[in-house]
């Protein structure tokens, strides 16, 4: 096993790697931009090492910076995370060549799921389904209405080289094709150099279910199950689940199969997750994610399984050293995305310093997250700040659960979309477990439903008055403490008591 | 004193009087009983009325605040009588302006108008790009483009101007 590993990403999915890289006695390094030296990924490591820059590019996409980070500090590994290089094959080829195990599956893997084009002839030929659609991108809008006739209304726009719901669109209609085409193509260029776009059929009451695979050097391999991702808005999830409603057993191992058969194509290893649409009973492959995903620790409240020791493992060329067998199922969970936005104001991005933190506790509540007070949420990174994962033993109980922590929960400073995941749980289509990936579309997550206003009017006026009132009074003054209303003064112990005798109310501390 | 309270757009009015060193609280002009402690100064508020008990928080300027009970977001206005009479007569002035502004900081991906196009309510006027994701920015209503206050490719705030649009002239 190695003394020494890089984590070459920031955020929580960099203090999720050193928590079990702690626990198995691996120091980590890791590396910060300027705008990150006081993140908690710096403060956690055992060596942080400044790349300076605050954009992306600058600093934690700079292959160069992070291989000298690694090579300066001796670490033996790179853990990529999730985003940034997890899914560069040419980075991961460059770590080996450097004489460093790359924390991940092989760069040729990387590459043929990384391209949806290749990846999708790959499957094709290992008898994996695949949904109607292209198998070459078209790189102009006249190309695009073209096949889309084809292909059939309504379709969907996706970026040829693509990820995390960037240059996805999708046309209901010919008449939208053009300008959808224009922003789905522009946004691929910007963000991946590449504004080629390709088209597929969109299914009817689609379901997104992927399954958690895990697969050593020896030819080992197992699934882990599968996760629901069909609250998703924009195609960004916003609340997953493991297991799932529309899978039982024989459907799990059906598709546990199929998507161990896929990564066996491409000759996988270690962690990766295998996406399908589920549609009426049948399943199609979307795509491969070729790293660590955001939502896995569902995978690992319901398996026992902590997935970063796993890929450690295989990545030190350890066996798994356990069959299909062996790994059980025990309960449900779920996990909620909070990101910095504002769903009252159609999830605009919401930037700020995070003022107030008050995070969940009890029973089967874990939360992975980089918050904390003082922090400065910008529009440099992400905007996920946190996860929430719940585990109960079935799901009416997880989502009860959830509800509990999402209530308790208060990040203070910037908006996040912790209310709407609220109302969504709450939801009875969605405890029934009758929804699929457009179940968002159809739900007004701008409108507020808190019920509470006599409370918040009066909690508003009484600080507003007290601001006006530490203002007028001076330096000192602001330390006053708070006041009591009259049915309840004289028999208790207030700060503030009326003594109805004298007529003249006076602080008494 | 008297507070106007704006939540989510819905209007609520909270008298505080001060008597006799005691202060009474009327919220819709019903007398409530309530005590009202701030934690820490940092928005922790514990409040209890009605007989239940809330655990707050606040955030935000004098006037503008967001409040969070128990998961459920509230957008707060408040202005106390003196602040709402001032501002009664600005806002008047700002009805008839015709500035679109940028709800959220971003890039300014593309211009898609220019002055004196004519413009459709819902049309495209520029594409904001932020957090990565490409944003329309449509024109709110019919018109004609008076000033385009922004460049392709220059980075804005919340709350900047981006296009000015004008009532279209009767033809």
């Amino acid at each position: 096993m190695f003394d020494r590993i890089l984590v070459a990403n920031r955020g929580e999915i960099a203090l999720r790697v050193i928590r079990t890289a702690r626990e198995m006695g691996i120091e980590c390094v890791t590396v910060f931009s300027d705008v990150d030296a006081t993140a908690l990924h710096t403060r956690m490591a055992h060596v942080a090492v400044p790349l300076g820059g605050s954009l992306p590019s600058e600093s934690y996409l700079d292959m160069d910076k992070v291989l000298a980070a690694a090579r300066d500090t001796g670490a033996q590994a790179i853990h990529p995370g999730y985003g940034f290089l997890s899914e560069n094959a040419e980075f991961a080829r460059r770590v080996e060549e450097a004489g460093l195990a790359w924390i991940g599956p092989p760069a040729s893997a990387i590459e043929s799921m990384g391209d949806k084009i290749v990846s999708r002839r790959v499957m094709t030929a290992a008898g994996v389904p695949c949904v109607p659609g292209l198998t070459d991108p078209v790189e102009s809008a006249e190309d695009a209405r073209a096949a889309a006739a084809d292909i059939g209304y309504p379709v969907m726009l996706k970026a040829a080289a693509g990820g995390g719901g960037k240059g996805i669109r999708i046309v209901r209609e010919p008449g939208a094709l053009a300008g959808a085409f224009r922003t789905a193509s522009g946004e691929a260029e910007a963000a991946f150099g590449d504004g080629r776009v390709y088209l597929e059929r969109y299914l009817d009451q689609p379901r997104h279910i992927e399954i958690q695979v895990m697969l050593d050097a020896h030819g080992g391999g197992v699934h882990f199950g599968e996760r629901e991702c069909s609250i998703q808005r924009r195609h960004q999830k916003l609340i997953e689940e493991c297991p799932s409603v529309v899978v039982d057993e024989a459907l799990r191992a059906e598709m546990g199969a199929t998507a161990l058969r896929a990564a066996r194509a491409v000759d996988y290893r270690n962690a990766g997750t295998v996406e399908f649409l589920w549609s009426g009973g049948e399943y199609f492959f979307l795509e491969m994610n070729t790293r660590l995903q955001v939502e896995h620790p569902v995978t690992e409240m319901v398996t026992g399984v902590d997935l970063v020791r796993e890929q450690l493992r295989v990545a030190a060329g350890e066996p798994l050293g356990y069959g299909q067998e062996d790994v059980q199922f025990r309960g449900w969970a779920f996990e909620v995305r909070l990101n910095a936005e504002d769903p009252s104001a159609g999830f605009v991005p919401s930037t700020g310093t995070i003022e107030n933190l008050r995070m969940p506790g009890g029973p089967w509540v874990r939360i992975d997250s980089a918050l904390f007070r003082g922090m400065e949420v910008g529009l440099n990174y992400d905007p996920m700040l946190a996860k929430l994962i719940v585990w109960g033993p079935d799901r009416e109980q997880a989502i009860a659960r959830m509800v509990r922590a999402l209530q308790e929960l208060n990040v203070g400073g910037v908006r996040t979309g912790a209310p709407a995941a609220i109302r969504v749980l709450e939801d009875e289509r969605f405890r029934r477990g009758e929804f699929d990936t457009h179940f968002l579309e159809g739900f007004d997550l701008t409108r507020p439903v808190g019920d509470e206003d006599r409370v918040v009017a009066a909690a508003v006026a009484l600080r507003r008055r007290n601001l006006a009132r530490r203002l007028a009074m001076g330096p000192g003054a602001g330390d006053r403490r708070d006041w009591v209303s009259a049915h309840r003064g004289a028999a208790t112990d207030y700060p503030v008591r009326q003594s109805p005798e004298s007529g003249a109310g006076a602080p008494q501390r | 004193m008297k507070y106007h309270v704006e939540i989510d757009g819905r209007e609520h009015e909270v008298e505080v009087r001060e008597r006799l060193g005691e202060l009474e609280v009327f919220v819709e002009g019903e007398r409530v009983d309530l005590t009202y402690e701030e934690v820490d100064r940092m928005g922790q508020v514990a409040l209890r009325m009605d007989g239940r008990s809330f655990g707050l928080s606040i955030e935000g300027g004098a006037n503008d605040c967001n409040v969070t009970i128990a998961g459920h977001h509230y957008a707060v206005r408040v202005e106390d009588e003196r602040e709402r009479a001032a501002h009664a007569a600005e806002r008047e002035a700002a009805r008839h302006g015709g500035v679109v502004k940028s709800v959220m900081p971003g890039v300014v991906a593309e211009l898609l108008v220019a002055p004196g196009d004519r413009v459709t309510g819902g049309q495209p006027m520029l594409i904001l790009e932020a957090m990565k994701m490409q944003n329309e920015i449509a024109a709110p209503q019919d018109g004609v483009v008076g000033a385009v206050h922004v460049a392709a490719g220059q980075a804005v705030g919340a709350g900047a101007n981006l296009v000015t649009l004008e009532a279209p002239e009767e033809a």
